[in-house]
């Protein structure tokens, strides 16, 4: 990445704990427009609690606490409002109009009581002032964008009618409903099988190109990051342990860690000239190794 | 130019004429209504249903056909349903005709029901939900409220009230509101609970909903399936309770509601019993039928009894 552009969102040396145990600690990164950052680590390393303390979404209804850091946003404006003092209203303005969020199950993060149109249509009212008709032709808009197909159907059926992979891009389409300039993936095709993985991956990336939205991608999946990222945060036990380039990150990693990570995936033709499946060897870590 | 090989596998071109489409193999559309189904299913809920409608109707309905004052006298006192000179119900202490006083008494009964389980869910659902979603002290507050609500002796509260402010409908409203309300904030609140942390409100909260908006366009739909089935059975006990204090004497006199002309009848019934007979089976196949109902609401809106 150019070093002298100013970046969209700028985490500097963020910390947070719940009740005293660090979840997050010390995070530093930045992410510039059009970018896509992945945030990689096993489970409980801390990824999916830095996005939603970058939404803030973190504090609420947990124990959780934004201890220390800063969360510098770059406002379209060009203004920098730094996320962690914002106030709620403040933040209620910024969540879903310059970060959007999608999450991980497609199967329960839609309403089961509305219809797929009115939610969108929802989202749309809350941050512009369209009326119905307006933002129903929106709603129309993003799922045709989202590649939808009948979206003028989908939009009167409700999630229970559709499938898991239809609901995820219901849930992009949402995300992408007021244009914004982040758009934060928890794990989005966790839940899904391979070949809608592979679907949606693709439409996000065409999705991106298309409005220029930074994205951060969080899994655990080094083929995913493979496939659409350009940057990579490594985490583990709450620390950042590595950062760079997709190319850099894959070709040369420094740290035992990222090394352990990238040599648990099992290689296509791995196996060849065997006569039948062999074990591998598990890569044993200490903890905090 | 013959048929195109495709691996080696010749592809017979007229395979790839649309076959004409079978119309039993396409997507049928979901049934509609499938709620209603399940209500239907429950033979109970639908006799329920209908003794509701009957009631309604001799309440609201047929004292339209019947002209003068129910209260005016018909003929001698204590008069056996079908005696001479009586009427199809009989008459009271006052020669007044039982079975006219019972139809019009329903109405003033059914209006204080139905207001205090308006009451009583409106309480309920709003505390029930402020507890759950907020949590913490809000929670903590809000549950000793309802605990001291709930261990009150309920009767003896709302008498104390009545008998303090008035046998008026607002007061006796109030008074069975009051009582009635921690029920369904329990229920309100565990439903609340269980909500908050699902994807889906995580994902309002996402796209900048307040907390205002997420307790009552996200959750509260979403708990009305147990609040809908809840506040029949409210109503039902709604009704005992102002049968209750009527018979007592709490209540409106001019209303002749069905506890009260129990009530009235009380020391007379070992040699008039249809004076308390004919109110006492109103009051009873109210309730029998409102109970019915719910029971066979908590089936349709369960989707997991759905296709039983």
């Amino acid at each position: 990445m150019v070093s002298s552009e100013k970046p969209l969102l700028s985490v500097q040396g963020l910390t947070v704990t719940f009740d005293g145990f660090t979840a997050v600690s010390e995070l530093s990164f930045d992410l510039f427009e059009g970018q896509t950052l992945a945030i990689v680590g096993e489970s409980g390393s801390g990824k999916s609690v830095t996005a939603l303390s970058i939404m803030r979404l973190v504090t609420l209804g947990t124990r959780a606490k934004i201890a220390e850091g800063e969360l510098n946003f770059r406002m379209p404006d060009g203004s920098i409002i730094d996320l962690v003092k914002a106030d709620e209203a403040q933040m209620r303005d910024i969540r879903g109009n310059q970060i959007s969020m999608i999450f991980q199950e497609p199967l329960t993060s839609l309403n089961p009581v509305y219809t797929t149109g009115n939610q969108v249509i929802e989202a749309i009212r809350l941050h512009q002032d369209l009326d119905k008709e307006q933002a129903h032709q929106r709603a129309l808009e993003v799922f045709q964008r989202v590649r939808i197909p009948e979206p003028e159907e989908r939009l009167k059926e409700y999630p229970h009618q559709m499938s898991g992979g239809m609901r995820q891009r219901v849930m992009i389409a949402m995300a992408l409903s007021c244009d914004p300039t982040v758009l934060i993936a928890d794990e989005p095709t966790t839940a899904l099988d391979v070949t809608i993985q592979a679907q949606i991956l693709g439409l996000m990336r065409t999705l991106q190109n298309e409005t220029g939205a930074a994205v951060i991608m969080i899994t655990h999946d080094m083929g995913v990051v493979a496939e659409v990222a350009d940057d990579i945060v490594v985490m583990r036990n709450s620390k950042l342990v590595e950062t760079g380039t997709v190319y850099e990150v894959f070709e040369d990693p420094k740290e035992p860690y990222t090394k352990a990570l990238l040599a648990s995936i099992p290689r296509l033709g791995s196996m060849t000239g065997k006569s039948r499946p062999e074990l591998f060897d598990l890569v044993e870590m200490e903890p905090g190794a | 130019m013959g048929d195109p090989t495709v691996f080696g596998i010749e592809q017979k071109s007229e395979s790839f004429e649309p076959s004409a489409v079978d119309e039993s193999r396409l997507r049928k559309p979901p049934p509609k209504y499938p709620g209603l189904r399940m209500f239907r299913r429950n033979k109970a809920a639908v006799f329920g249903a209908i003794l509701l409608i009957v009631i309604l109707f001799i309440t609201f309905v047929l004292p339209l056909f019947f002209d003068g004052e129910r209260t005016e006298r018909v003929g001698g006192i204590h008069l056996a349903p079908g005696a001479e000179g009586s009427t199809m119900f009989g008459t009271d202490y006052l020669g007044r005709d039982v079975g006219r006083i019972v139809m019009e008494g329903g109405s003033a009964t059914l209006k204080v029901a139905g207001l205090a389980a308006l009451v009583i869910v409106g309480l309920g659902t709003t505390i029930g939900a402020l507890a759950g979603y907020y949590g913490g002290w809000v929670d903590n507050v809000l549950m000793r409220i309802t605990e001291f609500f709930q261990v009150l002796p309920g009767l003896l509260f709302a008498i104390v009230i009545v008998a303090l402010y008035g046998a008026s409908t607002k007061t006796i409203v109030l008074a069975i509101g009051l009582i009635a309300w921690p029920t369904i904030a329990r229920l309100v609140r565990a439903e609340f609970l269980r909500q908050k942390n699902l994807e889906y409100v995580k994902a309002a909260r996402a796209i900048g909903a307040n907390d205002a908006r997420i307790i009552f366009k996200t959750i509260m739909p979403n708990t009305l399936p147990v609040v809908i089935v809840q506040s029949t059975l409210v109503m039902g006990s709604a009704i005992l309770f102002e049968a209750g204090l009527a018979f007592l004497g709490l209540s409106n006199p001019k209303d002749l509601s069905w506890g009260f002309y129990i009530g009235a009848n009380r020391n007379y019934f070992l040699s008039n019993w249809w004076g308390v007979t004919f109110p006492g089976l109103m009051i009873f196949f109210t309730v029998l039928s409102l109970s019915l109902i719910g029971d066979g609401l908590q089936d349709a809106v369960n989707p997991k009894l759905r296709g039983r």
